[in-house]
């Protein structure tokens, strides 16, 4: 049985046209390939 | 693909052949972004959004400058009606890959045309409103809010989700039913809406515990029917009654009906028919006074320009002779005639008097100054050529009178040669002696003053001065 309540929760307020310029900045654009580069440069400066 | 070292182009060695950096692992994370990028391709390919997205996403988080993935994910996005988010994506796109980037095309279709950005705007605004409605409990108001959220952008799945979830709360299945059909339309395996789904067609299912028997009671009792979104319930084998009461029923309501049109409507129909007589009356009564007062204007303008009329008829009479010419023309006329004509047969005096009379009557008649330059020019001429000699006629006339004691005619002579030459002093004096000696002492003293202030040089002036003060005692 579906509860009104909790599934109320899982909904959440939309991005409005002025907040994009916001959320666009906000946004962590950080991917395994920067972990991998970062990982790299530590065990270079490391074996250094 | 190139090396994330120092950028060259990677060949098919594992180490980069430009700095030899070990690219193994770095080419693995590609495969797999790539991997991601085909898997979210296919989803999307088939409406598998939700699935699309989350490849896509996963495609991202191994490379983040994945400008298809990015791309696509903004597309489906929008699909989905989540326009910030879509544009969200393609502006980071159209970061990474300024040039030769599909993004640009999105975003420019969406952004030149400001009408559709602020409707896409209002149909956020107004879905977090719903949204704010069903945390306040105001369910009504929030299906509401969907219904013109959806009717804006029939697309947004997640408006879809929330109102079907609001009619689940009301257990009007179908109507949910009918959201998540639509949902499922738009993205065909969304988690939400497949559980949503589930939980209605349980619902509705005839086999299910309670509502099974609910429905077995309504089918007893009621025939169950649809007209275009609505089911409509229809109660069976309730009979209406019939009975002779039906027809009392009926007279007691004409009564009623007929009671509160005399004692409700009609005095209400009078008053308004009343007021609206009145109104009319007032305004009849206003447009009166104002034809009254005009009336009266034009009369008293009608006074005034007879009067007018008759001032001026009076004045163009005067002017007029018998015979309708003007009069003073006709006496200057015949001064000029008889002068032209020269004296003739009958005496100088005579003629001399004839052309004065007609030129008096012409001063007598006529303002000289408002008549014409030439009018004046003529009538000047004749009287500088007539007064001088009748003058002088007068005055030898009414002297020889005076000096042989007939006074009246010295008087009547010497009036007439001081009138024409006002500036003989000898006609004044004498004159004044006249009178004096005829026995009008007033006249006398009055010639004589009027004598010592027009000619105080006078050689007269000293006899004057004495006989005023004989006069006097």
């Amino acid at each position: 049985m579906i509860d009104f309540e909790e599934e109320l929760k899982k909904f959440h307020p939309s991005l409005e046209v002025e907040d994009a310029e916001e959320a666009i900045y906000n946004q962590d654009l950080t991917d395994v390939t920067d972990l991998f580069v970062n990982m790299v440069k530590e065990v270079t400066v490391g074996e250094e | 693909m190139i090396c994330y070292n120092c950028g060259y182009e990677l060949s098919e060695k594992n180490f980069c052949t430009a700095c030899g950096a070990d690219v193994g692992l770095y080419k693995r994370i590609m495969y797999i972004s790539n991997r991601c990028y085909n898997d979210g391709l296919e989803k999307a390919n088939v409406r598998d959004l939700s699935g699309a997205i989350t490849s896509l996403r996963q495609c991202l988080k191994f490379n983040k400058n994945h400008v298809e993935a990015r791309n696509l994910l903004g597309l489906v996005y929008f699909e989905m009606g989540e326009v910030v988010a879509a544009l969200s994506e393609w502006v980071i796109s159209k970061n990474l890959r300024p040039e030769k980037n599909i993004a640009d095309d999105y975003i420019n279709m969406i952004q030149a045309n400001a009408g559709r950005l602020d409707s896409i705007n209002q149909t956020i605004k107004k879905y977090n409103q719903a949204l704010v409605y069903c945390r306040q409990d105001s369910k009504d108001l929030a299906v509401i809010q969907l219904k013109k959220v959806l009717s804006l952008n029939p697309k947004f799945v997640r408006a879809h989700q929330l109102l079907a979830l609001l009619y689940i709360n009301t257990e009007e299945w179908e109507k949910a039913k009918r959201e998540l059909e639509k949902c499922r339309v738009i993205d065909r395996n969304n988690t939400t809406t497949l559980r949503y789904l589930k939980e209605v067609e349980i619902m509705l299912t005839p086999d299910d515990g309670v509502r099974t028997k609910k429905k077995k009671s309504t089918s007893k009792n009621a025939v169950e029917y649809r007209h275009d979104n609505e089911t409509i319930i229809q109660p069976i084998g309730i009979k209406e009654q019939k009975s002779s009461s039906a027809m009392l029923n009926l007279l007691v309501g004409l009564a009623i009906g007929v009671a509160v049109a005399c004692f409700l409507i009609l005095p209400a129909r009078i008053q308004a028919a009343k007021t609206a007589v009145n109104e009319q009356l007032k305004l009849v009564g206003e447009q009166s006074d104002a034809k009254t007062a005009t009336i009266n204007e034009l009369e008293s303008r009608i006074n005034s320009l007879q009067a007018e009329r008759d001032s001026l008829g009076e004045e163009l009479q005067a002017y007029l002779g018998d015979d309708g010419s003007l009069e003073a023309m006709d006496e200057l006329l015949l001064a000029c005639e008889s002068y032209l004509k020269g004296v003739g047969e009958e005496d100088e005096t005579q003629f001399m008097e004839r052309i004065a009379t007609h030129l008096d009557n012409v001063a007598a008649q006529t303002e000289l100054s408002q008549t014409s330059a030439a009018f004046q020019s003529v009538y000047q001429f004749i009287r500088d050529e007539v007064n001088p000699k009748l003058a002088g006629v007068y005055y030898t006339e009414g002297y020889d009178a005076y000096r042989n004691g007939q006074y009246e005619t010295a008087i009547e002579k010497l009036s007439g040669a001081y009138n024409y030459a006002p500036d003989n002093v000898d006609a004044l004096f004498y004159l004044a002696g006249a009178c004096r000696k005829s026995g009008n002492v007033d006249q006398a003293k009055e010639l004589y003053s009027q004598l010592v202030e027009l000619f105080p040089d006078s050689d007269k002036v000293n006899k004057a001065n004495q006989a005023l003060e004989e006069l006097d005692s």
